[in-house]
């Protein structure tokens, strides 16, 4: 880990701890909006971590938000920090200026967004409703990116929630087509898309690893039959498996956020969103296995780790979506290129 | 804990392309494909890697070693495994034998093995289990009792892999005197370096259920050992094994044992107009296996590193060796042939000899269970 990231992960693991209350998730929750928590976070300039140095970015690139989201993911911070920090990089790699306050994205290349009475319907769009305006990602000519700023107030939203009640607001804007569109070279919306799946994919390492220490730590301080419940070796290998899980998801986000730039970025990150996804059965059931009665409680802060994996691994293409794609990736190299593509990972 | 992602150098590429360009070059010895190729013996192509500089890549100069690093040799043998090359003979001392002796051996030793293992010429078996002793290592009864001019052994060993084809076997035994090991079963133990054609020792060979004669039992004797023989101190066996085990847990082996089986079987999936049913399970198992490979490259650099990445080890081991059990599981559905054992019947035979040897993965080298209870104390589970 260079000396940047590290600056990084230092500083915004302690801007959480301090700034991410149970009352800060709570006001998510209730549909509201965290202020104290995003007027530290955006004074810090947080949002523009993924920018050049000139534009008030930390010099890392893409990697260093990553770095970011991973320790969001484990704080269980309430804040679309993958949606503001990758909207404001394609905001700023496409020319268009950056608004103050919070921004959301909208990924609307794969099918048409759907039209309603002759206005853009755009599904689930992140915490939409407390946003100053959503970036909408579209296929642009040539196989680029094109890049478009709905302003909040062209929009109406409907509002849900995922299984963590993060907001994930159906989005009515109020044209069939957002006014100006400006393009991205030499970056296809399929590029684009797996960015934000492996911004979940380090969320999920991050949140992962905050339910193992939970379990870990329950198993050494719970006491039945008089003896911690960590002494049993069915626990201790259930505690084992699990951490096998997290370890190898975390693994693979890391992997993929250091291929970033390289040929193989697309493929890496087809593998971190397959192996957080399917870590998180795993580290999920047994940390509540573990936990017993206490950790399916509301009160008990195990919840807040769970409920977020369980919806992430489903944002942005799920495990069944990547493999797919990945599947045909390989099936395309054929046998004779296939172990040329697995080496050619790290060199 | 952790597995950062590591940075392969230009070098190691070079390398790689040499010996993609050497293996080309030998049908013959490649023919098999085989699967679980580092059970398989070919003391012939052990000498060609020799020549080649491919065995004890990280030994010293000064011994004939290559002065090369864990991640050049990591390069070479993930190239010979994912060709199915026989690798079988020298396996052992390359992987762990060699290492030890640098770590632990003495001078006269270390000039008078390591030389011959890095020319492919010298091979080493595993002898630790025994009977009565499997997982529970320290249970071991096999005595050595110091004589004039050495050691006495008499007890015996089981599971040896090779030890047909091997010239020697590194044996753990008891050197404290009967009844101390009350006190402490950790303590009072001893490797030494047994000729196996010495006096006093009987093998045999044990044919496993897929029909193959690769592991043994050993019967000692009142075999005669010599005092240079023993490795390091006397009563340290314990903690040499351990170090041992760390070169024995992490390797590209433990996840690439039947990977002809997922590439061949991509292109049978491919080329049978099973592609889209196929292609979920493939991209899944890819996915796995790319990750595997980093995790192992990573512990790969511990180790270069000079750390004892105990529990990173058991990490690679316990999920490299479920991935190989579970690609027969995984393809079978989709590949849907009869896994046949008739060499002749390509895509049947790989599925068949993966399914037969699938058992013995996650076995040998420290059970699943073990190795979990080993990860479980290294996260702090008290
Ligand atoms: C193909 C192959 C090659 C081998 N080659 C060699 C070799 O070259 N040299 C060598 O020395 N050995 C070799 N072995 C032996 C191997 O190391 C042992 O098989 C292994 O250590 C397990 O011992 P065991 O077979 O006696 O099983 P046991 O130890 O009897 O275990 C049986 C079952 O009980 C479980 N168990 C045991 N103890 C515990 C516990 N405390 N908690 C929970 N579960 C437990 C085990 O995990 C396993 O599931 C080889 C084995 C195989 C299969």
């Amino acid at each position: 880990m260079n000396e940047m990231t590290s600056i990084i992960e230092e500083s915004v693991n302690d801007l959480f701890a301090e700034e991410v209350t149970p009352e800060s998730i709570e006001t998510m929750e209730s549909g509201g909006f965290p202020e104290p928590l995003w007027s530290t976070f955006d004074g810090g300039g947080w949002t523009r971590i993924a920018l050049s140095e000139e534009d008030g970015g930390a010099g890392t690139g893409l990697s260093g938000g990553y770095t970011l989201m991973r320790i969001a993911g484990y704080h269980a911070a309430p804040l679309p920090v993958v949606e503001a920090i990758l909207g404001t990089y394609l905001l700023s790699a496409s020319g268009l200026p950056i608004p103050e306050g919070l921004l959301t994205v909208a990924l609307a290349d794969q099918s048409p967004p759907g039209e309603n009475n002759g206005r853009l319907l755009l599904p689930r769009v992140p915490w939409a409703r407390h946003a100053r305006g959503v970036v909408v990602v579209l296929p642009g000519r040539n196989g680029s990116t094109g890049v478009a700023w709905v302003d909040r107030d062209s929009y109406q939203v409907q509002e849900h929630r995922n299984l963590a009640g993060e907001p994930r607001d159906d989005v009515l804007v109020s044209s069939r087509k957002p006014a100006e569109e400006k393009l991205i070279h030499a970056t296809s919306t399929e590029q684009v898309r797996s960015w934000f799946a492996l911004g979940r994919a380090a969320q999920i390492a991050g949140a992962a690893q905050k339910a193992l220490e939970r379990t870990i730590a329950y198993a050494n301080e719970r006491r039945q039959f008089g003896r911690p419940i960590g002494k049993f070796q069915a626990i201790q290998h259930q505690i084992a498996v699990q951490a096998e899980q997290l370890y190898a998801a975390r693994c693979a986000a890391d992997t993929a956020i250091a291929h970033l730039g390289t040929p193989q970025e697309w493929e890496c990150i087809a593998a971190a969103k397959i192996l957080s996804g399917e870590a998180v059965g795993i580290v999920a059931g047994t940390a509540h296995a573990v936990h017993g009665a206490i950790g399916f409680t509301k009160e008990f802060a195990l919840q807040l780790d769970t409920r977020r994996l369980w919806s992430w691994r489903e944002e942005y293409g799920n495990e069944d979506h990547w493999s797919r794609r990945l599947g045909e990736f390989c099936l395309a190299l054929g046998e004779d290129r296939l172990w040329t593509f697995l080496t050619a990972q790290t060199g | 804990m952790n597995f950062e992602p590591l940075t392969l150098d230009r070098e190691t590429d070079l390398l790689r392309k040499e010996v993609r360009a050497f293996l080309s070059d030998q049908r013959d010895f490649l023919k098999g494909g085989y699967i679980d190729c580092w059970s398989i013996c070919e003391p012939a192509f052990s000498r060609l890697l020799g020549e080649k500089g491919w065995i004890g890549m990280t030994l010293p100069k000064q011994y004939g070693g290559g002065g090369r690093t864990y991640l050049e040799r990591y390069v070479v043998v993930e190239e010979l495994l994912a060709a199915g090359a026989p690798v079988g003979a020298h396996w052992v001392a390359d992987r762990q034998t060699g290492p030890l002796l640098l770590s632990f051996g003495t001078e006269e030793q270390k000039e008078f093995f390591l030389p011959q293992i890095v020319r492919g010429e010298c091979y080493f078996a595993i002898g630790m289990s025994e009977p009565d002793s499997g997982s529970d290592l320290a249970a071991i009864r096999t005595r050595a009792e110091r004589v004039e001019g050495g050691w006495r052994i008499t007890g015996g060993k089981t599971w040896t892999s090779f030890a047909m084809t091997c010239r020697y076997v590194l044996l753990l035994c008891r050197t404290a005197p009967p009844g101390s090991e009350a006190a402490d079963r950790h303590k009072g133990m001893s490797q030494f370096i047994l000729d196996l054609e010495s006096e006093g020792v009987t093998r045999r060979p044990i044919r496993n259920l897929a029909g193959e004669d690769h592991f043994c039992e050993i019967f000692l004797e009142q075999v005669f050992v010599p005092e240079n023989r023993l490795l390091g101190e006397e009563g340290n066996g314990w903690r040499q094994v351990m170090a041992e085990l760390a070169f024995e847990r992490s390797g590209p082996e433990r996840f690439l044992s039947n990977f002809r089986l997922f590439s061949e079987g991509l292109d049978f999936l491919r080329t049978s107009g099973k592609g889209e049913i196929g292609a979920r399970t493939i991209g899944r198992l890819a996915a796995q296996l790319m990750n595997l490979r980093q995790m192992s490259l990573s512990v790969a650099g511990q180790l270069q590193a000079g750390e004892l990445p105990v529990n990173e080890a058991s990490i690679v081991k316990e999920l490299g060796t479920t991935f190989e059990q579970n690609l027969a599981e995984a393809l079978r559905g989709p590949l849907a042939i009869e896994p046949g054992v008739d060499a002749g019947e390509r895509m049947s035979s790989l599925l068949g000899k993966s399914i037969l040897t699938a058992p013995s993965f996650s076995l040998r080298g420290g059970t699943r269970e073990i190795l979990r209870g080993i990860l479980a104390k290294g996260l702090g589970l008290r």
